[in-house]
């Protein structure tokens, strides 16, 4: 067997659910044969002290999270991540990171549902909180929602935009189908989030 | 007479906009960089808007007064006057594909920073005293973007990407400042 550095590890993403904290992630590379240990470095700008990762456990194999102590915005941090065996190390390519331009909600939580009738017919009142993160109450956040509807069984999504509201009313549902519905949210400035897990409600029969 | 809620939401939509163009602006530039240019990038503590303390995270910011918050983003909005105005006529000196993607968006830019200026003016006089100071930050970055191509392109790069960071600081102020002026009003925010 032959044995070699580490191959260059690739940091691969770092988001913010809440512009508070933030988190990394890596590949590694291929493998050297050897038992190898990853640890990633930063370099905050305008500083020239190199930090290592202050927590490699909360999110999982091969992350880094910051808290909100580690947290700072309006200012890049210069990442690097090195793999390590007994041979000898191999760097990652470098990343700039502000953390203000990562910004990716957790999903809505708390949909919910209901139906409702207006003269006769039924609608949906779609409804639901924003992740529970999210401090859009200072306003250090504005989340924006999109809700989608499908009937059970088929393909398409009608997909509706609800600006900052919390709550959806749809209507023109087909008698007697079951529907499903998700809703997802975007920051002010940021990506948006997955859909939330899906909630399924039938409509009764009517004429 | 607009009432204050609806100036503050009023102001908030231009500087979301602000950010927004300045980072679609920035995007284009992106991608027109070639890498050696990207290396040659000046480092953000450049900026002539660096010396100006500003918040480092949410608690910092939450912790400002509602005037010194309004005072931090008409400073930061007023170091932009000049170098927007140099920026829109030295857009007109870009090379060919630079030119046509940029220009139109720095004159939107122009446009959005005026009307938002106003707006933070007619606030500031209804706010009081605290909510006038104005920290000054002259731009001396000259009104040359460069001889050749290469040195324009990193000149309005790197111009740009100090106003994306302005701009979000501005809007993040307001959009704070707006939710703490409403809080008579839970579901405002
Ligand atoms: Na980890
Ligand atoms: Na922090
Ligand atoms: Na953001």
């Amino acid at each position: 067997t032959t044995h070699s550095l580490p191959g260059k590890p690739t940091l691969i993403r770092c988001r913010s659910p809440e512009k508070e904290t933030f988190t990394c992630w890596w590949e590694p590379g291929s493998d050297g044969g050897l038992p190898t240990t990853y640890a990633l470095y930063y370099r905050k700008e305008n500083s020239d002290t190199v930090y290592e990762c202050p927590d490699y456990q909360t999110a999982g194999e091969n992350s880094c999270f910051f808290n909100k102590n580690n947290t700072s915005i309006w200012v890049n941090y210069n990442i690097t991540v090195v793999a390590t065996n007994e041979l000898g190390s191999t760097f990652s390519d470098s990343v700039d990171v502000d953390v203000v331009y990562i910004v990716k909600p957790n999903p809505p939580e708390k949909l919910r549902v209901v139906i409702m009738e207006d003269n006769g017919y039924p609608f949906l009142r779609v409804s639901w909180e924003p992740p529970h993160k999210a401090d859009t109450r200072s306003g250090w956040i504005t989340l924006i929602y999109e809700i989608r509807v499908k009937l059970e069984g088929r393909n398409d999504w009608e997909v509706h935009l609800a600006g900052q509201q919390k709550m959806f009313n749809i209507f023109s549902l087909r008698s007697g189908g079951t529907y499903l519905v998700q809703v997802r949210c975007k920051p002010d400035h940021g990506f948006w989030s997955e859909w939330s897990s899906p909630s399924q409600v039938q409509v009764p029969e009517y004429f | 007479t607009v009432s204050t809620s609806d100036l503050l939401d009023r102001v908030s939509e231009h500087s979301d906009m602000i950010h927004s163009l300045s980072t679609i602006l920035s995007q284009d530039l992106d991608s027109q960089l070639p890498p050696v240019g990207r290396m040659l990038l000046p480092r953000p503590s450049m900026c002539h808007t660096s010396s100006l303390q500003t918040p480092m995270d949410k608690e910092q910011a939450l912790q400002i007064s509602k005037s010194d918050l309004l005072s931090l983003a008409r400073s930061l909005l007023h170091a932009w006057a000049d170098p927007l105005l140099f920026l829109s006529t030295s857009a007109m000196t870009l090379p060919q594909l630079a030119q046509s993607s940029v220009s139109n968006k720095i004159q939107e830019l122009k446009q959005h920073s005026q009307t938002l200026g106003d707006g933070l003016n007619i606030l500031s006089d209804r706010m009081g005293q605290a909510a006038q100071a104005i920290s000054s930050l002259p731009y001396s970055g000259g009104n040359d973007l460069g001889q050749d191509k290469i040195s324009k392109l990193i000149n309005l790069h790197f111009l740009l990407s100090c106003f994306r960071r302005d701009s979000h600081k501005i809007d993040s102020f307001l959009k704070v400042l707006r939710c703490r002026m409403a809080n008579m009003v839970p579901e405002m925010c």
